[in-house]
């Protein structure tokens, strides 16, 4: 079973792939986070998105739930079309809905649905695996066994069956995925506190009769943040394209919520004939992830030399 | 190690390519190629209670009669003539010119058994719905039968006509023992009289039949025109767009109406639009028990009957075969009246209505749907137009139906196909005569469905219907919404006519 | 070493038992199989009959107990809605999804292995950002788009490949790609990442001083050592991607193993879910077992501990 874990683990070793940077001193990690163009396209474009998030009340120009079916079905202005309009500059859905709205809006649910089910998995994640770490033995063997149960179980199975049996609500999605993608947090975090326990500062905390609470919250935390955050741009990732894959199925978030997963798998009947409607939010998507993992691999060659695998 | 591997692949990969067959589709090979998003593993009418069995049901199998679409009458099929001898019982005489795929001949003593096998409730047939009012068949006579019903039935002549199909006798008895020690009846080779017999079945894939060449003449079924016709399962719609335009499929329905119209306008494929028996309503928690009071106030409840536009979703999203309807029932049913309270869209009375109620400042709910979500959407996008926030739940059918009994839904849009019977007593007397599918359980309802599902007096049945559907329309327990309409897109080789009770006759399409 | 298996198999036994107890609580708990076979149309009554004929009124714990009884009996029972052997369905199916999941892995591999091993050759060189741009770009493009747009340009544009069926190998082209492509980014940075640290051992530098042939000693010491990893990593996606080819085998239309479980969830068909989570779950620790196996095989080391 150990080694079953393990083999994930190496699966996880993608993570901690480093280019071949040679050794330099935490100082010139600035410098080289604003010369690493990767991390600065993912920061500045996830930045931006952010931005849209917060501030879509104030720049959307429409009610993303305004329908009129009168209207439906309007194509984006760079379309050559008599129905094409200012108005709505990247037309309007099949409900007659401004898709640019619904764009603005969307950016929300889609950033929420990440980051959420991003935080529970990690919160389950790294609580079981530092735990597995720090104090190895019998612990150590029933998180392996609960991992090994959870690597086992086909997630999008899970997942579909779970959503569609008990319905769909935006927090019941976020759910489902924090409660299964918990995996590779506690893989990760489980073999980094493995390797801080037995460094020689932790030893003289135990020494000097520190608690266990204290040692591992300021002692092996710090020590395995570097890890934990490329693990969490990762898994934020994860969700965000499970999301849309349960709601091609029909499975994702629901109306009248304009999630991006939602309005691809609206879209997504009316590809062959209008490809605007699923490849407008499909890009933001794309756009969205890839941020998130440019910046996740920023972040890892940034902090690889402090790095202790 | 790895040669093993690879070599094992190989092997798998052969064998699987090997036994599938290939697909071709169109007049070139006479094989129309039909294809739903549903899988079909078990092709027998009585253990699958699919709209694609109930298809091929009436394709592969013949029953006593026949429904004659343009005169709406029951014209006899496997039978030549029938009688009601009182209200229980019907005398059958029947043809004596038919023989079973397989060769055997059809008499009295396979209707005996079909009739016999499939009422005993130990069998577990699983479309119940069309053979619990059935009690026992005797034979009367060289050509003829008595079927005896257990309670005075008057709809009993549509089930005998696209529902309840003859199966040769002793047909059962070669079923296999199941792993649990049941008798697995839905496994046995299909055999019928129908125009098509079954070829192979690939469960889960595909069905391929072949025309029956010895098809009794004079019938009003006829011979199929078509030598080959093939089912298949394709999940995706589209994927049935993209094989229906590079010829890999014939034939497709359920297209949703804003593809339908593109399909429409390409050379090679032909769109309809035809009317199905399928109604969509809103139901209401009436008595409060999802815990959302708002619905037991009937002013909400014309609040949204008001809020809601059924015409445009009718125009918009759902095709020109639709119609919005008024009561609870579907127009083509007998006992059907549309003259009941009818509820206008008035957005503006709805916002009034509602500040009546004491909800000025609007109502947060859920509606829960399972079925077509693009509709639902639409409701909640008229619903909020007025306040009224409704959070969609979509859910698995089954999932539904549970909550639903339960009385966990404050709102619930669904749908009933009433398995295509064309009378009342299939939709309203289910919904409205006090069982747990029942939002209101009113008495007076209850009593009106019960002298009008037990009359033989056509009149009377009318009469009472009337009353109940008056009732239930002007208390709102349901906002009946439209008919179903269905897109169907076919190769233009083809010559198909849609029928208005989505069961289409494949046997009497032509290749043009 | 067969303690160490014997070990193994029975906690591979333990995760599977619950891993089908999870199954089962979780799809009777969310509604009524009784009602999924019934069907649309069924009234109370009909309902009621179909519970007591098929066995679902018995409490939840007794049907567990009897599935698992059976189940470890070699019997994995019957399925009420297909109304055959969950066996043979099962081996019906899995020969479909594991050929396309076989199809996948190859098209991952021989395209990420080669590029990582280019890219590791030739680091931060135009060959090193075009596997780096493709392995971004890859994570980030939902698989059903991907595929449908394929199906669009090659299938109705070009007609250049069949869009279902599984008549020819060409069937299967665009659905491995599909599947496949969304390994490649973790497979091609695993050994691009390995061949680095490798390329930059002493042992490699040691083979190069004594002055082998580059080929020799790329191929024969550094990728049979990098790829130890990757094998481990191709064994395990080979899993997932059996339990998640559902969205490729629906939008392909491929009667697999994907469609077969979604079916199954669906429907309520218990005993046919159970099997395939069953299935998936053995298949996964089977397969992590034989990737030990294999790096024993590549790594000598390994076998003699």
């Amino acid at each position: 079973m150990d080694d079953a874990v393990n083999k994930t683990e190496q699966d996880q070793v993608v993570i901690a792939d480093r280019t071949i940077d040679e050794p330099s001193p935490a100082e010139r990690a600035k410098k080289r986070m604003l010369g690493h163009k990767g991390f600065m396209f993912g920061a500045i474009v996830l930045g931006v998105i952010l931005a849209i998030a917060f501030l879509a009340p104030l720049i959307s120009p429409h009610d993303p739930l305004d329908q009129q079916l009168a209207r439906k079905l309007i194509p984006p202005i760079w379309h050559d079309h008599p129905k094409v309009t200012w108005a709505h500059p990247l037309g309007t859905d099949q409900f007659g809905r401004d898709y640019l709205s619904r764009l603005i809006h969307g950016s929300q649910i889609s950033l929420l649905i990440g980051f959420a089910a991003m935080l529970i998995s990690g919160v389950i994640g790294t609580a079981i695996g530092v735990a597995a770490g720090y104090f190895g033995g019998r612990v150590d063997m029933v998180v392996n066994f609960i991992i090994t149960t959870r690597l086992s179980l086909p997630v999008v199975l899970v997942a579909l069956a779970v959503v569609s049996l008990i319905g769909n609500s935006l927090w019941i999605v976020i759910a489902v995925l924090g409660l299964l993608i918990w995996d590779r947090f506690a893989v990760v975090m489980r073999s980094t506190t493995q390797q801080v326990r037995n460094l020689d500062y932790v030893a003289a905390a135990q020494a000097i009769g520190c608690s266990t609470p204290r040692i591992i919250f300021t002692e092996i935390m710090p020590n395995i943040v570097n890890n934990l955050i490329v693990v969490a741009t990762v898994e934020m990732a994860h969700a965000i394209i499970l999301e849309a894959a349960l709601s091609f199925l029909g499975l994702g978030v629901q109306p009248p919520a304009p999630s991006w997963g939602l309005m691809i798998a609206e879209g997504k009947n009316h590809m062959l004939f209008d490809p605007w409607l699923v490849g407008i939010p499909g890009t933001a998507l794309f756009i969205l992830i890839l941020s998130i993992n440019l910046l996740g691999d920023g972040i890892r060659d940034i902090t690889a030399p402090e790095n202790r695998n | 190690m790895f040669r093993k591997i690879l070599t094992s692949t190989a092997l798998a990969a052969a064998v699987t390519l090997s036994v599938a067959p290939a697909a071709y589709a169109g007049k070139a090979n006479d094989t129309l190629v039909w294809s739903t998003t549903r899988e079909v593993a078990v092709a027998d009418p009585y253990y699958n209670n699919t709209r694609e069995l109930v298809i091929i049901g009436n394709t592969v199998w013949d029953g006593l009669l026949f429904r004659d679409l343009k005169s709406g009458e029951f014209v006899p099929l496997l039978a030549t003539s029938y009688k009601w001898a009182d209200n229980t019982t019907i005398d059958f005489e029947l043809r004596d010119d038919v023989v079973f795929h397989d060769g055997s001949k059809f008499g009295p003593e396979d209707v005996v058994y079909t009739v016999n096998f499939v009422s005993n409730a130990d069998n577990g047939v699983l479309t119940q719905a069309n053979v619990k009012f059935l009690e026992s068949a005797e034979q009367t006579g060289p050509n003829s039968v008595r079927i005896k019903l257990k309670e005075p039935f008057p709809a009993a002549l549509a089930y005998f006509a696209q529902a309840i199909f003859m199966m040769p006798e002793g047909h059962y008895d070669s079923a296999p023992d199941g792993a649990d020690g049941k008798k697995d009846y839905g496994a046995v080779k299909p055999v019928g009289t129908g125009p098509y017999m079954i070829q192979n079945v690939v469960a889960g894939d595909r069905i391929e039949m072949v025309r029956n060449e010895k098809y009794f003449k004079g019938g009003p079924k006829g011979q199929a025109g078509i030598g080959n016709l093939t089912f298949r399962t394709i999940k995706e719609m589209n994927t049935q767009i993209a094989e229906l335009l590079t010829g890999g499929l014939d034939w497709i329905w359920d297209v949703p109406k804003d593809q339908a119209e593109k399909l429409g306008g390409m050379d090679n494929v032909t769109v309809t639009n035809a009317k199905t028996m399928r109604v969509s309503y809103i139901a209401f928690d009436v008595d409060g028990d999802s815990g959302d009071k708002a619905f037991t106030n009937k002013k909400v409840r014309e609040a949204v009957a008001h809020a809601i536009n059924r015409k445009s979703i009718v125009e918009n999203l759902v095709g020109p075969a639709s119609v919005v309807i008024d009561s609870a029932c579907h127009p083509d049913q007998f006992g059907c009246t549309q003259d009941v309270k009818k509820w206008d869209y008035d957005p503006e009375k709805a916002k009034a209505l509602l500040k009546e109620a004491g909800f000025g400042d609007g109502i947060t709910t859920d509606i829960y749907a399972y079925r077509q979500r693009e509709f639902t959407e639409a409701v909640i996008g008229d619903l909020a137009n007025v306040g009224i926030k409704a959070n969609l739940k979509f859910m698995q059918y089954r999932a539904l139906r549970d909550l639903v009994w339960k009385g966990t839904t404050p709102l619930h849009h669904m749908t009933w196909g009433s398995n295509s019977i064309p009378d009342v007593s299939a939709i309203t007397s289910h919904f409205f005569g006090g069982g747990r599918d029942d939002p209101a359980k009113d008495p007076k309802v209850i009593e009106a469905l019960k002298v009008a599902d037990t009359s033989v007096d056509p009149e009377v049945r009318k009469a009472k219907y009337k009353e109940a559907l008056g009732i239930i329309s002007s208390e709102l327990y349901w906002l009946p919404m439209f008919t179903y309409a269905k897109y169907y897109a076919y190769t233009s080789d083809v010559d198909f006519t849609p029928t208005p009770d989505e069961i289409p006759r494949f046997y009497t399409a032509k290749w043009k | 070493m067969l303690i160490y298996a014997l070990k193994r198999l029975s906690i591979a036994l333990l995760v599977a038992i619950t891993v089908s107890l999870l199954t089962f609580s979780m799809i009777y708990l969310s509604g009524d199989p009784a009602i999924a076979l019934a069907g649309e149309s069924a009234t109370q009554q009909d309902i009621e009959n179909i519970r007591k004929v098929y066995g679902y009124d018995r409490p939840i714990i007794v049907q567990y107990a009897a599935w698992l009884g059976n189940a470890l009996q070699g019997n994995l029972g019957h399925s009420h809605y297909l109304k055959t052997e969950v066996s043979n369905v099962i081996f019906d199916r899995l020969p479909v999804t594991m050929t396309l999941g076989a199809c996948a892995l190859s098209f991952a591999l021989a395209l990420s292995i080669p590029l990582g091993v280019l890219a590791a050759m030739r680091p931060n060189t135009l060959v090193d950002r075009f596997a780096l741009t493709l392995a971004v770009i890859g994570q980030a493009l939902p698989s059903f788009w991907f595929a449908l747009i394929m199906i669009f340009l090659f299938g109705v544009s070009l007609r250049w490949l069949p869009i279902t069926g599984s008549a020819s190998w060409l069937n299967f082209v665009m659905p491995s790609i599909a599947l496949g492509y969304y390994v490649t980014p973790a497979v091609m940075r695993l050994t691009r990442a390995g061949m680095i640290e490798v390329l930059s051992s002493d042992y490699i530098r040691t083979a190069r001083a004594k002055g082998l042939r580059p080929g020799v000693v790329l191929f024969k010491h550094a990728l049979r050592n990098a790829i130890i990893p990757v094998v481990s990593l191709a064994a395990v996606q080979f899993g997932f991607m059996l339990g998640g080819s559902i969205v490729i085998e629906t939008i392909f239309a491929i009667n697999g193993l994907g469609q077969l479980a979604w079916e199954s969830i669906l429907r309520a068909d218990l005993p046919m879910m159970q099997a395939i989570v069953l299935v998936l779950s053995c298949f996964y620790i089977v397969l992590t077992f034989v990737a030990d196996l294999l790096n024993a095989f590549l790594d000598p080391r390994i076998r003699v501990s």
